[in-house]
């Protein structure tokens, strides 16, 4: 077996060709021996080997995933009470009505169409709705009960896109122009049939209306947070949280490094007093209250989940035979000074600058919002160069990586404390603080991990497998112990005047249309088909795709989500201006395309585009919480926007690139 | 009359308004043979592959499709008739996988009534596997075509007619954008293609291509017939002399008589 590589589009060479590829250059022996294990058994050997984090790299929702976290992440740190379930529940309302919108909008991008009619078309279906059950006063009462209502409108969305699709088919112009001619008709029609059949540019329903007591709660219905008190729940979303985290980590470990053939039991006790400590001290973090308990129960966590993971691996995972000794090369060197002098700055500014300090020192920053964003902007790219370093540091050897990412660590710590004794806030001295050390921690144990046990560079099918399986179920837990938080609340909280919470039946009228439109595109022949028409069309129909069809079909399912957003509104607003929706069309296309849809057809997803409508209302609402000057969204509605295209642009190339 | 060929066509004509695109072509493709047909810029091959593929349908003339008279309508027509056509362009969506574009417009699905979903493993497996038997190892079904090299996607859509039941492959100028060596390897998979049985329409303005795969030539010019040749009828050097060749038949056919004659010397 020799070291060479693929040669450049050959298509006739012969299956025996398959060479090593991936041989990394301080382990040649260890992964020659491995892959004549693992490439018989999966995949095509001529394959170069990605693991997990590339692989789920080039995925097109992960984009707007990341921003998701990001955007979450930064208004938490500069805003006293985002995160809160009474903010939660207020971006997840803005998000639902823009997401279901971005979501159907995202669909119709990648069959290569827009459709322009559709903020309008949000606004008209409510405004018909409202129209037909009006039952009380003025001329155009039909006084139709809300069961003949929600059909009939219904009837007329899946028109109205119809006549769309068939329009853009037969005229074959641009679909831009042929909906801008719908939205036009549709605003015009809102505002003549308000004032034609009320006399008043908005039209108003009360909740008389025969069949209002069945369909209120179905598009209008609301979990009222304090309302519902369970003084167990820490119980269960602390249990849940936590056997979250562990899951992930054992699956990251899983999917990351090589199996040994057989198990060895010596890693057994070593993990499971490891586990026992990681028991005792959250037992601890939760009985105690004093400080220097917490220190110490904190302390006991971080050697434990070190000791638990070490022998987790011992337990399971080739050890690394050589580590190498320390090289750091002046490239290395060089990040870590510099990221070392921008945290430094940031410590220096933190305590130089008065946090208190809420005077305007020129426009639009104040002294305390100029200090946040100082700190950020420093510590954040003081700690991105660090990440940079401890990367570059992975090429020359584990141990460089350890000493790298112990650095790091450390820098971690240092800068958690600092927010601990500078911030005022105790959401900042506790939270903040926390996190902090949690990645902290984080950071070391994986080096440790990564100096200790040989990182996988093959195929392993069960251990993928396995390790999706624990991630999936991790994810899932997670989430289970957020909504448990977030739909309950306990007596203590109620005694300290939380703020109430209404989470909108909206929210899952969002979520299950994602999710039945991400099964729709990625597993049926009319998701096949929509990339078809989006990517090529002429192709398409040579092939005998249905393009015309499957396109109508994409416009009655705008239509369709905009007669949802209209029901969504109606019932929650019971009165809609005759202006309603129009000129929201450009946000759902904001949207689609943060969430990684292509302007141009043929790439996206379902779920890029939900997430993509989240990040927009997190910074909507978050602009609001962190009391900056609501004037200035759009421009930070911008920048997202310009952010994630060159993003998603950078992503698409990994994504299609695969000669390396 | 004899048995009829697989695919005959008699007199074939397509007029555009007053624009004759293609006048009076007759041909005949048989299992297992390659029929090239070789014409320069607007000879009429487009039009030609247009009227085989039910794009167009022909203003004159017949064609026969085992032995009944056909007409297709539509290209779905055409494919349900066992004519699969490969265009110049392969019909393939770049930024979509190997196999979504295999399987494009023909997805196997699983489950019933409204609830049908692909079935994706027997989908990427069979793609994997008609490549296999082309003799082209894909690296991994999910991999863009974009990414693919020209002769590669070629050999997709090869494999692809092949697989749906295509009795005649239409494949229009398969090697005109490239290289010398792809362009053997999709040679290659024509003469596979053929000896598996299909009907071979290859279309081609570079003899040096057609004559080592071809069976049969028919040569356009300027939307007519220069006429329809056996191999054993006809040398490389006198299809690219016909092919290069004036509008009018008679010089043609001098021209033809004086190298056949001049081949029969040597």
């Amino acid at each position: 077996m020799s070291e060479t590589t693929m040669d450049e589009g050959h298509v006739s060479e012969a299956d025996d060709a398959g060479d090593e590829l991936v041989v990394s250059p301080d382990k040649t022996e260890t992964s020659e021996a491995q892959s004549s294990q693992a490439a018989p058994a999966a995949g095509d050997e001529r394959l170069a080997y990605r693991s997990l984090f590339q692989r789920m790299f080039v995925q097109p929702e992960i984009g707007a995933i990341i921003g998701v976290i990001g955007v979450w992440t930064f208004f938490w740190a500069v805003s006293l009470n985002f995160g809160t379930a009474g903010q939660t529940q207020n971006w997840l309302d803005t998000a639902s009505t823009l997401g279901i919108m971005a979501v159907a909008v995202s669909m119709l991008m990648i069959g290569g169409e827009f459709d322009l009619s559709s903020g309008a078309n949000t606004g008209a279906m409510g405004i018909l709705f409202i129209l037909l059950i009006k039952e009380v006063g003025d001329l155009g009462g039909l006084g139709l009960s809300i069961w003949f209502a929600v059909p009939i409108s219904f009837a007329v969305a899946m028109l109205i896109g119809y006549l769309n699709g068939k329009m853009v088919e037969r005229t074959a112009l641009p679909s831009f122009i042929v909906t801008l001619a719908t939205f036009f008709i549709l605003r015009g029609l809102k505002l003549g049939m308000s004032k034609l059949l009320t006399g008043q540019i908005s039209v108003t329903f009360t909740e008389d209306a025969s069949g209002y007591d069945f369909w209120q709660p179905i598009f209008a219905g609301e979990w009222i947070r304090n309302e519902h008190i369970w003084n167990g729940r820490d119980i269960f979303y602390l249990g849940f949280a936590i056997g979250g985290a562990v899951l992930l980590a054992l699956s990251m470990c899983e999917m990351h490094f090589v199996r040994r053939e057989s198990n060895s039991a010596a890693g057994l006790p070593i993990f499971g007093a490891g586990a026992a400590g990681v028991g005792a001290a959250i037992f601890l973090l939760h009985t105690t209250d004093g400080v220097n308990a917490n220190i110490l129960a904190a302390a006991v966590l971080g050697i434990s989940v070190l000791v638990s993971l070490v022998g987790f691996g011992m337990w399971r995972y080739e050890p690394v035979e050589s580590a190498g000794s320390l090289g750091l090369t002046s490239k290395i060197m060089m990040r870590i000074g510099t990221g070392l002098a921008l945290v430094a700055a940031a410590i220096v500014a933190s305590f130089a600058i008065d946090s208190n300090n809420a005077e305007t020192l020129f426009f639009p920053f104040t002294v305390q919002g100029l200090r946040v964003v100082l700190m950020m902007a420093l510590a954040g790219g003081g700690f991105t160069l660090l990440v940079i370093a401890a990367n570059l540091a992975l090429r020359v050897n584990p141990t460089t990586k350890l000493f790298v990412s112990t650095v790091l660590a450390a820098t971690l710590v240092v800068f958690a404390f600092v927010i601990r004794a500078s911030a005022e806030a105790t959401k900042f001295r506790t939270e903040l603080f926390s996190v902090f050390l949690f990645a902290a921690l984080g950071v070391f144990v994986w080096s440790v991990l990564s100096l200790r046990y040989q990182e996988r560079r093959a195929e392993d099918e069960t251990a993928d497998a396995l390790g999706m399986r624990g991630l999936g179920l991790g994810v899932l837990f997670l989430v289970l112990a957020v909504v448990l938080r977030h739909l309950f609340v306990t007596q203590a909280e109620l005694d300290a005047a939380v703020n109430p919470a209404r989470f909108s039946v909206r929210m899952l009228w969002f979520f299950a249309f994602t999710a039945v439109m991400a099964y729709l595109l990625a597993r049926t022949r009319f998701g096949s088909w929509t990339f078809a028409v989006g990517g090529n069309a002429q192709a398409s129909r040579q092939v005998g795709v249905p393009a015309a069809r499957t396109k109508t079909q994409l416009f009655m399912i705008v239509s369709g989500a905009a007669w949802l957003v209209g029901m969504l509104l109606s019932f929650r607003l019971s009165s809609l201006q005759a202006g309603a929706g129009d000129g929201e069309e450009f946000e759902f296309i904001i949207a689609a395309v943060v969430g990684g849809t292509l302007l141009t057809g043929g790439y996206g997803t379902a779920i890029g585009a939900a997430f993509g409508a989240a990040i927009m209302a997190m910074s909507l609402v978050g602009i609001q919480s962190a009391r900056w000057n609501t004037d200035w969204r759009f421009v930070f509605l911008g920048v997202i926007l310009l952010l994630a295209v060159i993003a998603n642009r950078y992503i698409r190339d990994q994504a299609t690139a695969t000669r390396r | 009359m004899a048995q009829r060929a697989l695919l005959e066509l008699e007199n074939i004509s397509k007029f555009y308004g007053n624009i004759i695109a293609l006048e009076g072509v007759s041909t005949k493709v048989n299992a297992g043979e390659v029929t090239c047909v070789l014409g320069d810029n607007g000879a009429g091959k487009s039009t030609f592959i247009k009227i085989l593929a039910g794009v167009h349908q022909q203003s004159e003339g017949s064609i026969f499709l085992n032995d009944e008279e056909v007409m297709f309508n539509s290209p779905r027509d055409a494919l349900d008739g066992g004519i699969a056509t490969v265009y110049q362009d392969l019909a393939m969506v770049p930024l979509m996988s190997v196999w979504r574009n295999f399987f494009l417009g023909a997805e196997p699905t699983k489950g019933f009534g409204p609830f049908k979903w692909i079935d994706q493993p027997k989908a990427m497996k069979i793609a994997k596997d008609e490549m296999a038997k082309m003799g082209i190892d894909i690296r991994d079904t999910e991999q863009p075509v974009g990414t693919l090299s020209g002769g590669e996607r070629q050999s997709v859509a090869i494999a692809r007619a092949g697989y749906f039941g295509a009795k005649v492959l239409i494949l229009d100028e398969p090697t005109s954008a490239l290289g010398v060596k792809q362009s053997g390897v999709v040679l290659k998979r024509i003469v596979e293609a053929r000896n598996q049985g299909l009907a071979v329409i290859f279309i081609t303005h570079n003899p040096s291509h057609a004559y080592p795969v071809g069976d049969r030539f028919l040569i356009l010019n300027r939307g007519k017939s220069l006429g329809s040749f056996d191999k054993d009828d006809i040398s490389q050097q006198e299809l690219t002399g016909l092919m290069a060749g004036g509008a009018e038949l008679q010089e043609l056919q001098q021209e033809l008589e004086e190298a056949i004659s001049g081949v029969k010397k040597n």
